[in-house]
This record gives structure tokens, sequence and C-alpha cells, in this order.
């Protein structure tokens, strides 16, 4: 062997050793610049439990629904253990699916409601809102003047078609057909801080996600981070949220709430039994809002703000059984219908009993 | 021998910079930018009242019996098409 081959085989050891180290030294590197640029908000909780942070592996994951069941099952576990450090209490995360052959549907009594806002702290107690700076709530009820309810029901089903040289068909000029028969919104007061409720001049009127079977929100979002179940509970997966907030611009009845900053959910008043696609603790830059209690109601219980209610006003059930509460509304009630509801078909229904 | 151990430490410093700087990016990009509490408030302040105004300017209409029926007709029949 001549002594030129003996040194190119010494340079291609070398070569070879050489990327050894390189690799090496690339896994160590990025390693330690993963530690090192942990933020420093982060650092501090992590200073008490490092298992209270988020992990690589949370950001990086897929959208729930796509994932197999053993990935699901360790994106819950990872959440579990996260929760339970972070709120220093033993967090369960459920998965339960939505119920088959129920269609959800939620009616309100507009004429039971006497506007104590039972439903709205139990709503953010239950489904670990942010408490304050600022509070997050999924309802809003508004007290409107009396004035602005107007209506002869007894002429609802009246009206004919109008004659004309081109036959008897057109708009219905009867019933109710020149005058509003409902109420206005106009003039509600959105923050009222009465001593005692109701005020007898006003009646209340809480609005919520309206859980719509065409929903605009969901046909917005660029990502499908949110989507209807087959119950039909419009919901979110939080952690696939970018935050583009374009489901709160579709939104008509602006039900989504946005977490502009980190939710403020104080340890002692964390609900321990959460739900992935309900009540679990949300981050900042993600969209949160009513999920009918996807927690309680997933299981066959009722949403919290329906037990709540102190008058009875708020009837929960299954549209697709004719004894349900909701059905019976829709049966024997004068139920309302938004004016403008851009086909969204809302399942939400006000009455007046 | 001299030479290659310089080179492969540049290689190895210059490697070391690069994954640090790629990584410190990607732990920005996922964090995204943090948003002082003030601004925060405003924005959910801006928020509210928005909400405030879409939900004042409601008109709800009392629906007749037929329109009671075509209206659970319609939700039934979205629903079970969604479900074949």
């Amino acid at each position: 062997m001549s002594e030129e081959k003996i040194i190119d085989l010494k340079d291609e050891d070398e070569l070879r050793q050489g990327r050894r180290d390189f690799l090496k030294h690339v896994c160590t590197s990025s390693a330690a610049a993963l530690v090192l640029t942990t933020t420093p908000s982060e650092a501090v909780d992590s200073a008490s439990n490092p298992d209270a942070d988020a992990t690589v592996a949370e950001y990086f994951q897929g959208h729930f629904l796509l994932m197999s069941e053993e990935e699901k099952l360790k994106a819950i576990a990872r959440l579990e253990k996260r929760y339970s450090a972070k709120y220093m209490k033993k967090t369960t995360v459920a998965n339960t699916p939505a119920p088959d052959g129920v269609l959800f549907g939620y009616a309100l009594d507009i004429g039971k409601c006497i506007g104590c806002r039972r439903c709205v702290h139990a709503c953010v107690k239950e489904n670990n809102q942010s408490r304050n700076d600022p509070e997050v709530q999924w309802i809003q009820v508004m007290k409107m003047p009396k004035g602005n309810i107007a209506f002869t029901a007894d002429q609802l089903d009246k009206g004919y078609p109008e004659k004309s040289e081109f036959g008897d068909y057109g708009v219905q000029v009867g019933g109710n057909a020149y005058k509003t028969a409902g109420l206005s919104t106009e003039d509600a007061q959105n923050y009222y801080n009465d001593e005692l409720v109701p005020d007898k001049d006003f009646f209340y009127m809480p609005v919520q996600c309206q859980q719509c079977e065409k929903p605009p929100c969901v046909k917005a979002c660029p990502v499908r981070a949110t989507f209807r179940d087959h119950a039909g509970v419009v919901l979110i997966d939080y952690n696939w949220c970018i935050g583009c907030r374009m489901c709160q611009l579709a939104c008509p009845y602006h039900a989504r709430r946005f977490n502009w900053g980190e939710p403020n959910l104080p340890a002692e008043e964390m609900n321990p039994k959460t739900h992935y696609f309900g009540n679990r603790p949300r981050m900042r830059g993600v969209m949160e809002k009513c999920t009918f209690c996807a927690q309680r109601t997933r299981e066959g219980r009722n949403p919290a703000c329906q037990e709540a209610c102190p008058v009875g006003a708020r009837k929960f059930g299954n549209l697709l059984d004719p004894n349900s509460d909701v059905r019976q509304v829709l049966a024997t009630k004068r139920v309302f219908r938004f004016k403008e509801e851009a086909g969204t078909y809302p399942k939400f229904f006000y009455y007046i009993g | 021998m001299e030479v290659n151990s310089r080179r492969s430490f540049f290689k190895k410093a210059a490697a070391a910079v690069g994954m640090v700087a790629a990584a410190g990016a990607t732990k920005t990009l996922i964090s995204a930018s943090s948003t002082s509490s003030d601004e925060a408030s405003k924005k959910y302040a801006a928020d509210i009242v928005s909400q405030e105004k879409a939900v004042t300017g409601n008109q709800l209409i009392l629906m007749s019996d037929a329109e009671k029926k075509q209206r659970l007709d319609e939700l039934l029949n979205c629903h079970y098409q969604e479900l074949a």
C-alpha cells in the first residue's frame, strides 16, 4: 500500500469521527437551548413544580379528534399531570364521547327569569373561567324595560295572502304582519348592579352560545379547532386553536370569549372534574365559550346554569325526544326566534310560559 | 492535525450557535409575543363593548305554530342528514 493511500484512509476515519462529534454537539446544544430559552414566567411556575409547565409534546400535539386512542390517552395523561401539579389537586380530564341518539336543546323562560345571575356565577365556577382581571363570563344577562315586549299572540296564526291581479298569494298582511310581535333588546343594560332583583319595570334575558345547528363559527375556523359534535354542541379543541379570532367575528351572538391574557384561576377555586372539550383550564391566546357543560351533559347530567336557576326558568333536554322539556316548550309555549338569525338554526330558544 | 481540529472546532461552534438560535426562535414562536396586563385589559374591554353592541341591537319575533313546527323539522332534518 502506498503512503498516499494510508493517509487517505486516515483522513476518512477522522472525517467519520468528526461527523459523529458534530451530531453529538448538535443534539446537546439543541437540548441546552430549549432549557435555556424557557420564559421567566414559566420558570417561576416550574420552580415550584416542573410538572406544572406545558410540555413540548403538548405544544406539538395534533387535533384531538384525529388522534389514535393511544395518542388521546397520552395527551390526557399529560394534561392531568400538568393540571394536578399546577392546581395542587388531583385533576381528571375526561374524554367521554357525546351520547348517541341525542340532539341537545335549551329553552329559557324570559317571563320567569329574575336576573339574579346565579346561572352566570354557577357557570364561572363550574367551567374554570378566569376569576378576576377580568372575570370571563360565558353568560351575559340583559336587563330590559318591559316596554320592549309587544305582541298579541292570538293574532299570530292569522293572516291571508293579499288579493292581486296575479292571484291569491304573496305577503302575509294580517296578524302580526305590520307590527313587531316580539321583543327588542334596545336600551338593554348588560352590567346592572341592583341590590334587589327582579326590578318590577324590567325583564331579564340571559344570552349565551346558541349552539347553532349550522354554526358560522365552525365555518370560519381555518384549522377546524372548533367543530360541532353529533349531539349538536359546538366545541373547541383548545390545544389546536391558533387564536385567530375568526370564529368570534363570525358569531352573530358574540358568545365567544378570547383569552387575551393568562386566565386567572386560583387553585382553591379550580373545579378538578374536567373534560377535554369542556371545562379544563384554558391558556392565553385561545377562544372559549359555553359547551352546555360538556363534562356534565356527556355523562347524563344537566348544565350547571340550569341546576343553579332558582325559579326554573331554564329547560334542557333532547330535541329528538318528543317528551323532553325542550320539545314540550316548543309544542306548548310562545317561543321567540331572532329576527336576523342568518340561517344558523340556533338550538337555544327563548319563550314565555 | 492542528488544521483539522481548528476546522472541527469552528464547525462545532457554528453549529452550536445556529442550533441555539433556531431553538430560541422556535420557543419564541411557541410562547407567542407576551401581552402586558394593561394591554390585555384594554383588549378585554374592547371585546365587551363589541359584545354589548351586538346583543343590544337584536329583535326577537314570536313564532307561530307553523313556524315552530318548521323550525323543529329543519333542526331534525339537519341533524339526521349530518348523521347520514
